[in-house]
């Protein structure tokens, strides 16, 4: 197997009052898209910092692209694309002023591929970055990070702040560079962010990295919250016993429960009568985090 | 312009520099037409009338000749104090106002090095000061003839706006040197402004007890103007030690950038 792009052995980073790394295990795969995902302040931008020499970790060590950031910490950004979720940057230049700028820093990057990225998604860079709105200026930030082609993209929380069109865009630009054999490890707090590109996710909580899973394995176990409303009264019998359906509550017309795994067999039964809404609300990361542990409880008191 | 941080750091504040440029040497420029209002019987009769500690507050020490007169005035305080401003102000934006305004980490998440990004920021200070020493030269040497400042040479006013962008360069070095440190805007504006002040009165005001003369000695103040660069030409014992302050605080400044972690 070919060496793993990102890997950090039990990385720790203490700092002031807030919690940063409690021996952080990463593994990231050539060619993966992978999703870094977990609540704020779990300590995503603390490894994304600590991968990027931003700041140096308390123990343990850290390896991109091979190479130990701090001390070849040139050729490994030259490798690498970053994104932060709060792009900010000086407002009084252009946004060509910019682009060139950082393009000159890695050895330039032709004014053409430059067009081509603002002109996909929309973004004048000819116009002062201070008039520009916080959608455009994020757009700004997806172009430097993706115009030189690089290794390995580091987003963090990077479609905060884009229009649903322009996250679509940014999903396709994300697929076409795993199609392209870029790697990206990009972390988020809501799991919709990541689960339309990532491969894997892993999952971090207070520091650690509570799981890894298939993205598929995990939304089976999402659980999230159901809202339907039927045109005419339903009975909560009927829903009781369908896999993974609790805490159900009908009023009248109105089905409230919580939903486990697949929605096929409670769509399936809800189909039998008419349908007039449909909600279902993004499944909740904590309660994914509960369910692992409770999970991972049991399996540990049945081996005891 | 764009092709490095040295570069792209004087061509963002191009506007900024010419326009103090051009403000101090406009300043600069008055102060010097005043001589001849000054160099009248009257007036240096009622500048005698003052106490001499005050004058010597001021950096009034001698105002007979041109060149005492424009050491005093022009290059005694208030340029000096506006080339200080400008020095803290950027020497606190090149690393400190940078990370405080989170523009920091997307330039160090680039391939440059740390200690190249410092080195180079501070680069483009120095070379402000040059720009703003270069203007102000030939604005002194424009008004020289006007203003009848006979006596002073080309040489000596380049000598000693030559000590001025190095004080310039020493408080810069300050500022920088803290921010670059402590990654802390106030702290560096706040440590080099207080610094400033305390060397300004420790050349004219503290000298004036007794017991407290040799405060003069460790004044960058002193070091600019005590050896009277407009009358004497160029101090090179005085330039270098403000050479070398300079270079210790970038120095050290950067090695202590290159260890701690960039503030989020």
């Amino acid at each position: 197997m070919t060496e793993p792009v990102i890997l950090t052995e039990g990385l720790v980073k203490h700092y002031g009052r807030s919690r940063g790394l409690a021996g952080l295990d990463l593994e990231v795969r050539r060619g993966e898209v992978y999703g870094f995902l977990g609540p704020n302040g779990a300590g995503k931008t603390t490894t994304i910092r600590l991968l990027l020499d931003l700041i140096r970790p308390t123990a343990g060590r850290a390896t991109v692209l091979g190479a130990d950031p701090r001390r070849d910490g040139l050729a490994v950004r030259r490798r690498v694309g970053y994104l932060a979720g709060d792009f900010v940057v000086d407002g009084r230049q252009t946004g060509w002023e910019l682009l060139t700028f950082l393009g000159n820093l890695r050895g330039g990057v032709p004014r053409a591929r430059i067009d081509e990225l603002a002109g996909r998604l929309d973004l004048d860079p000819s116009r002062r970055i201070r008039t520009l709105s916080r959608g455009n200026r994020q757009k700004l930030g997806v172009v430097q990070a993706f115009m030189h082609a690089p290794e390995l993209l580091v987003l963090d929380e990077p479609t905060s702040g884009l229009d649903p069109f322009l996250q679509q865009e940014f999903v396709d630009m994300v697929r076409e560079a795993r199609r392209a054999g870029q790697t990206t490890f990009m972390s988020s707090h809501v799991m919709s962010e990541v689960q339309q590109t990532a491969d894997r996710v892993g999952i971090i909580r207070e520091g650690r990295l509570v799981t890894v899973e298939r993205v598929e394995t995990l939304r089976e176990r999402a659980v999230r919250k159901v809202e339907i409303h039927f045109d005419a009264p339903v009975a909560a019998q009927e829903f009781a016993a369908l896999p993974g359906v609790g805490d159900l509550r009908v009023d009248g017309t109105v089905l409230r429960c919580r939903l486990a795994g697949r929605a096929d067999p409670l769509v399936k039964v809800a189909a039998r009568h008419t349908v007039v809404d449909l909600l279902s609300e993004e499944p909740d990361l904590e309660e994914l985090f509960f369910d692992y542990y409770r999970n991972h409880g049991e399996e540990g008191s049945h081996a005891a | 312009m764009l092709r490095n941080v040295f570069t792209k750091t004087l061509w963002d504040a191009r506007r900024s520099l010419l326009g103090w440029a051009v403000a101090i040497s406009a300043v600069a420029a008055m102060y010097a037409a005043f001589w001849p209002t000054v160099n009248t019987p009257a007036m240096q009769q009622a500048m005698r009338n003052y106490p001499e500690g005050i004058l010597e507050a001021f950096n009034y020490n001698d105002l007979t000749s041109p060149a005492g007169y424009l050491g005093s005035s022009v290059y005694g305080l208030l340029i000096p104090l506006l080339v200080a401003v400008l020095a803290i102000a950027w020497g606190t934006r090149a690393v400190a106002g940078d990370e405080e305004a989170g523009t920091l980490d997307l330039l160090l998440a680039h391939p440059v090095g740390r200690t190249r990004l410092a080195l180079q920021r501070f680069a483009a200070l120095g070379a402000a000061l040059a720009v703003v020493a270069v203007v102000l030269w030939l604005a002194m040497l424009a008004i020289a003839g006007p203003a009848e400042l006979e006596g002073i040479t080309a040489a000596e006013f380049a000598a000693a706006t030559t000590q001025l962008a190095l004080f310039g360069a020493c408080f810069g070095a300050l500022a920088f040197a803290v921010g670059a440190a402590t990654g802390r805007k106030a702290l560096a504006l706040g440590a080099s402004a207080g610094v400033a002040v305390l060397a300004y009165l420790a050349n004219g005001v503290f000298p004036q007890v007794e017991g407290l003369q040799w405060t003069r000695d460790l004044s960058p103040w002193h070091w600019y103007l005590g050896g009277e660069p407009l009358k004497n030409g160029l101090q090179a014992g005085d330039a270098l030690l403000l050479l070398a302050v300079t270079a210790v605080l970038v120095v050290a400044g950067t090695w202590r950038f290159n260890r701690r972690d960039v503030a989020v």
